[in-house]
């Protein structure tokens, strides 16, 4: 500091000493006036020295208020190693923290990511009967594609191969959004009656559909219309559906199904479902069907009926899920309508005879129609089986299935079939089954082994469960 | 007749009132009672929480129940843990919900793992590789610092409903984090002994713990996640147990007892249970006694082994 002040001194008395000297020389002044200037110059030398002075004095003030530097890190021997871990390892998770949002939304950022979630199922069936003999069937390539549509919709597509052709088995449009609880499915779509109509045959507990569903619904419950769901909004679980269609059943040739036709010949559903939860490991699923088509032009023009009842038991313990369980599953179902009497002509199929009553407006003209007389039936069917969970892999059951002749032509057919599932994976399963059939046209006894796989994506559906 | 015209007037006030009292909490749905715990914490007063799953369960195998859907369909918010943990009953069950305010996406779906680094995010999707998670291992909440990421995004999730109780849902978190902090402190003192130790579980969800407390996984009794195992894979596991050393073997409560006893008899290891939820054992009541239960139960072994 002393040195800054005589610096600052020294300089002030060199300046005013050159040009004091420079003055005199170009004025030759008198000796006192020189004196008189000299003592002048020394009282602006010290006025300077003191602003000097006060200046310095702010300086050294302002220094004071400024904060302390930091002091030095901590030397390296201060510390442990496992601080040292601690605090890379905190580096290196709060870095990776700020990159992960980025790394996501990369990820998020390939245009095919708006393709839908495509899935492939084969399945494969060889089968042994006494009465058939041997065969290595080809049964399906399941194609599955499913996408959200905007955010009021979703939809989804099956399109299957087999050896019958091409076919569209489901290809719908499903809300997302509605109000009130509810959810409107139009297009084709398996309707909602029963339980396993709903199922695809590779999704079923076993190798074939059972009679009793096979006969009174036509295979699953495929049908062209619209399908109006409401979750009753109860403690309960309660949902109600209403449905409208141009028929009911993929394999049910009472009804064209690419002609138009009137209201009264559409076919109408509804259904009602809940759940009880009897305790954390065993609940019951419990629903009622009925589908009413007003007029079935097969039939004469009479109406028809067909009713269901479906219940499942399950017991799944909860911290044994995966490879603990027990199901039980049945249903009942009641067809009421006018078949001729004696059954159809055995010569004409069951669609050609429709179209020999008009059902397309296209169809051939025939010129001797067999003459039929129509008679109202009844006719049930059930089915009920049991499965068990033993392990992961391996799932056996036993499957009890009875149906009536909705014609009233032969007795009942009865069949029964223990099985086993191994499921090698998620992805892969082997089945096992043997049947034996009674039925009107001769019993037998059939052997069956399924090879069912799945490829690609895959969803676990409240429907199949 | 003024009182007559008075009286619905009155009613109805006193019914809203009511109902706005009513509806001050918001009903969240979690998927595991870690979640719910965590919830419950940073939502105080304003949540009422429930869990779908108890605890016990394989989160991976939530049996789908329809009772579920009711509870989905009122809720406000789901919470998950989301990188697809849930994939086999969730998605299916907000269908059956029918509700849009807690589908994917809404503000109302709450994914914990947004702020979560997962492990093991598979380079290759392939089957022949398991049941793989595209996204990554999603058995986060065995760790107690991914635990804090999926508790900051449950704060952001409330405080997206309830805008104006931010504040309380960052006071709280920050209390829950403190007191995760000062466990997470005690449990990497205590886990000392951990360190280096290897293990084969039965299924990979107990990657994000053992990276947590400095363990080494060495192989699953599944051929695969999600595949049980062949005979061969067992043998090939206990030649590279013997090999490596491995002296422990985890059994997640969920998964069947007999093989896991099997391998660890045959190799001389020590066979420990854990529970991989809070729930899991009547001991892991909330998120921090679940953490301490299986690193108790690890360490117990460790020392006896």
């Amino acid at each position: 500091m002393e040195r800054v002040h005589r610096r600052w001194g020294a300089a002030a008395m060199a300046a005013l000493l050159a040009m004091g000297s420079r003055r005199v020389r170009a004025e030759d002044v008198p000796l006192e006036e020189l004196r008189r200037e000299l003592h002048d110059l020394q009282g602006q030398l010290e006025k300077l020295q003191g602003q000097i002075k006060k200046q310095q004095q702010v300086i050294d003030k302002l220094s004071a208020e400024q904060p302390k530097a930091p002091p030095p890190p901590a030397t390296p021997s201060g510390s442990t190693a496992a601080d040292e871990e601690r605090l890379k390892r905190q580096v290196t998770e709060q870095v990776l923290r700020r990159m992960q949002p980025a790394l996501a939304a990369a990820n998020k950022t390939f245009p095919s990511q708006f393709n839908p979630a495509i899935g492939l199922i084969l399945d494969n069936v060889f089968s042994y009967s006494e009465k058939d003999r041997g065969d290595f069937e080809f049964r399906a390539a399941e194609l599955g594609v499913s996408a959200s549509v905007d955010p009021f919709a979703r939809g989804y597509a099956i399109i299957t191969g087999s050896p019958d052709g091409f076919d569209v088995e489901e290809a719908a449009i499903v809300t997302t959004s509605l109000p009130y609880n509810l959810t409107l499915k139009g297009g084709r779509f398996f309707a909602d009656f029963g339980r396993l109509s709903k199922f695809h045959d590779h999704d079923l507990p076993f190798v074939n559909r059972p009679t009793a569903l096979d006969r009174f619904i036509g295979g699953e419950s495929q049908a062209d219309g619209v399908e109006l769901s409401y979750l009753v909004p109860l403690p309960q679980y309660l949902t109600l559906t209403a449905g409208a269609y141009n028929k009911l059943g993929a394999a049910n040739d009472r009804v064209s199904n690419t002609t138009p036709r009137d209201f009264s010949q559409f076919t109408y559903l509804g259904r009602g479902a809940t759940f009880f939860n009897l305790n954390d490991a065993n609940s019951i699923d419990l629903g009622t069907s009925y589908a009413y088509t007003p007029e079935v032009k097969l039939d004469g023009g009479a109406s028809r009926h067909l009713a269901g009842v479906d219940l499942t038991y399950r017991y799944v313990p909860l911290s044994q899920a995966s490879y603990r369980g027990l199901i039980w599953g049945s249903e009942l179902l009641y067809n009421q309508e006018d078949r001729p009497v004696g059954g159809f002509p055995g010569a004409t199929s069951a669609l050609s005879l429709a179209r020999t009553l008009g059902v397309p407006a296209d169809a051939p003209a025939v010129t001797d129609p067999p003459p039929l007389v129509f008679k109202r039936r009844n006719a049930a069917s059930a089915y009920s089986y049991l499965e068990a969970r033993l392990t992961r892999r391996f799932y056996p059951g036993f499957l009890f299935d009875w149906a009536q002749d909705i014609d009233h032509v032969g007795g009942d057919t009865k069949a029964y079939s223990p099985y086993l599932t191994v499921w090698a994976s998620e992805f892969q399963r082997f089945r096992l089954q043997y049947t034996r059939l009674d039925a009107p046209e001769g019993n037998d006894n059939q052997f069956f082994l399924q090879w069912t796989v799945i490829l690609g994506s895959h969803v676990h559906g409240f429907r199949d469960r | 007749m003024t009182r007559f015209l008075a009286l619905p007037f009155v009613l109805g006030v006193g019914l809203l009132a009511v109902s706005a009292t009513g509806a001050a909490k918001l009903k969240v749905v979690t998927t595991i009672p870690d979640l719910a715990d965590m919830t419950r914490q940073i939502g105080g007063d304003q949540v009422d929480v429930t869990s779908l799953a108890t605890g016990v369960e394989d989160i991976h195998a939530v049996p789908m129940k329809p009772s579920f859907a009711v509870r989905l369909n009122r809720a406000d918010a789901v919470v998950l843990l989301g990188l697809e943990a849930e994939h086999a009953f969730l998605p299916a069950l907000l269908e059956a919900a029918r509700n849009p305010k807690i589908l994917r996406d809404a503000p109302g779906y709450i994914d914990c793992s947004v702020y979560v680094t997962p492990l093991e995010v598979p380079t290759r999707i392939d089957r022949a590789l398991g049941d793989q998670h595209p996204m990554g291992n999603p058995h986060y909440n065995a760790d107690p610092v991914m635990a804090k990421e999926a508790a900051r995004a449950i704060a952001d999730g409330l405080s997206r409903l309830r805008p104006e109780h931010e504040a309380d849902f960052k006071k709280n978190l920050a209390a829950f984090e403190e007191k995760l902090d000062a466990a997470i402190a005690r449990w990497e003192r205590e886990a000392a002994p951990l360190r280096g130790k290897k293990f084969v579980s039965y299924h990979p969800d107990l990657i994000y713990f053992a990276e947590r407390f400095g363990m080494e996984p060495v192989g699953t009794i599944e051929i695969r996640a999600g595949v049980d195992p062949t005979p061969g894979h067992i043998a090939d596991l206990e030649e590279r147990m013997r090999r490596e050393k491995v002296d422990l073997v985890v059994r997640e409560l969920h998964y069947p007892a007999g093989l896991a006893e099997t391998v660890a008899r045959a190799t001389g290891a020590k066979l420990v249970e854990l529970p991989v939820m809070v729930g899991g054992v009547p001991e892991a009541k909330d998120y921090i006694s679940f953490i301490d239960y299986d690193l108790q139960t690890m360490l117990k072994a460790v020392k006896g082994s």
